[in-house]
């Protein structure tokens, strides 16, 4: 079957566009973070549905998506955070793969639910690999986020499209679970009871503060631990900044840290978190 | 030399050193994760250093009664001084003006004439314990107790590529623009970190680096130069 290029072009960047996969973990010894989806586990349906090889390139959007054109065939999927999208004018469900022709646009109108949503397409995108990764990060990656008039390249699938009937409805309500289940992380026994009693109970507000490096909570426990020897930190860990206020580090963490590590939140609830917004509450429950 | 390890979860496993920065504990770091590597290397996904800490993200699960073997094993290797044959590499530092915009308040701070800082801080060779804060940011050991400086208490919001800089026990080089806290008494005019190379960094893990103080003139010839891909670092 011969596979041509097709490119989507972007009429609409939306506010932080990227690509994104499962991450580059091969190059934190120079100091490069692992980047990577934020929401692993949407990411990896979007895969799935399409039957795409494990580790194929995504689309990541949030809070408001683009608009873009297609140049040629290919069968392209929605999920992680609920959105409304359409596909040349029409609304077309999340969760379903989507047979696009040369020409199409699909339009992502608004976010109800969550914060990250991504597109899977077919065979997945041919966006730079760089250390066994697409995912874009500033200073590794040519483009830190698509920008208006971007072309991103995948390789159309001429095969013929049979619809589906039935799909996997995903249900939208896997990340409204309050609970946050974590490790104890290296710092964690110089922490007094009290302390940690205030940790795995109090509910905790996910601040304003959150970018894809990481999540700034707002209620602060008294911190009496000084800080270590810088010592490595990873996606999941939560830091006892010197306010008292914990940070969760996300996806686009530093490879090293001074902050006590406190906890380590376990991966599938790190995804849960990523969909939260800004104002939910959680509750750090130990495993 | 105490040696104890943390489990975070089954795939992720700490083992840390007494708190303090060394170059003993770094060749046996450096030791320790060599074996493991050669060993491990199917199970491994990543042997991370910190200054005191080896950081051992596993693919699969690990057992506890299989990792008591491998860190009992561990025990027993030595890190002995022909391990690792680093390279000392000379980084040309212009540490005056413009460059140099917290050197007076450096020397102030230790009541020193900033030439006398100056001296302390190229004086002798650093060892690079780690990359992490920035791609291709330096952990350097080694800085003279007389420097240590505290980190300002608001940030500069933009610090120039090849800034080099004191904060609290530490010196280092901003290997790109970043917004940072730390005390810049100087500017190299090398690239610390180049993504299109196979190897993005010069220095390597358990090398040295010197500081070489040159004039203006010197740091403008050399920014010339260091684009040129045949410019070759020195080193001795």
């Amino acid at each position: 079957m011969i596979k041509e290029p097709g490119q989507i072009t972007f009429f609409q960047p939306g506010i932080l566009t990227t690509v994104q996969d499962q991450g580059r973990k091969k190059m934190s010894h120079f100091g490069i973070p692992y980047a990577g989806a934020m929401d692993q586990f949407s990411y990896f349906k979007a895969n799935q549905i399409l039957s795409n090889q494990e580790g194929s390139a995504c689309l990541e959007m949030t809070l408001m998506g683009p608009e873009m054109g297609f140049e040629s065939e290919t069968q392209i999927v929605f999920t992680g955070a609920t959105a409304v999208i359409t596909q040349n004018g029409v609304e077309v469900p999340m969760g379903k793969i989507l047979q696009i022709k040369a020409g199409d646009r699909v339009k992502v109108i608004r976010f109800e639910k969550g914060q990250w949503l991504y597109m899977g397409i077919k065979g997945g995108i041919e966006s730079e690999l760089i250390g066994g990764s697409r995912s874009f990060y500033d200073g590794i990656t040519r483009k830190s986020k698509i920008s208006k008039g971007d072309k991103l390249f995948y390789l159309s699938d001429p095969k013929p499209f049979v619809p589906v009937n039935s799909y996997a409805k995903i249900k939208a309500d896997w990340f409204g679970t309050d609970t946050i289940q974590v490790f104890k992380g290296p710092e964690w026994r110089f922490l007094t009871k009290s302390q940690q009693e205030i940790l795995t109970q109090k509910p905790f507000t996910l601040s304003k503060l959150q970018n894809r490096m990481g999540i700034h909570l707002n209620e602060a426990v008294i911190n009496t631990l000084s800080e270590i020897l810088t010592a490595p930190v990873y996606p999941g860990t939560v830091q006892l900044t010197p306010s008292g206020k914990p940070i969760v580090l996300m996806r686009d963490a530093q490879v090293t840290g001074g902050y006590p590590r406190i906890l380590h939140v376990c991966d599938s609830s790190l995804n849960v978190l990523s969909q939260k917004r800004p104002g939910e509450k959680i509750v750090f429950s130990l495993i | 030399m105490e040696k104890t390890f943390f489990i975070v979860h089954p795939k992720l496993i700490e083992i840390s050193w007494p708190a303090k920065i060394s170059k003993d504990i770094l060749f046996e770091q450096l030791a320790w994760k060599d074996f493991l590597e050669k060993h491990y290397g199917k199970k491994l996904e990543e042997a991370r250093l910190g200054f005191n800490t080896l950081s051992l993200a596993f693919l699969d699960k690990t057992h506890l009664y299989e990792w008591d073997i491998v860190f009992h094993h561990l025990l027993s290797i030595k890190a002995d001084d022909n391990t690792y044959q680093g390279s000392c590499w000379i980084v040309p530092v212009c540490y005056e003006k413009p460059f140099a915009k917290d050197l007076s308040f450096v020397a102030e701070n230790h009541n020193m004439t900033e030439n006398q800082v100056i001296q302390l801080h190229s004086e002798r060779p650093y060892l690079l314990h780690f990359y992490g804060f920035l791609p291709g940011f330096m952990y350097l050991g080694g800085l003279n107790e007389g420097l240590y400086t505290p980190r300002k208490s608001s940030p500069d919001r933009m610090i120039k590529a090849g800034s080099v800089a004191i904060g609290g026990e530490q010196t280092g080089i901003y290997p790109c623009e970043s917004p940072g806290g730390w005390q810049v008494i100087g500017r190299s005019p090398l690239s610390f970190f180049d993504i299109g190379q196979k190897i993005p960094t010069k220095p390597q893990i358990g090398d040295e680096v010197k500081f070489e103080p040159i004039s203006v003139e010197k740091f403008k010839f050399l920014q010339e130069q260091v684009p040129n891909p045949h410019y070759e670092w020195q080193h001795d």
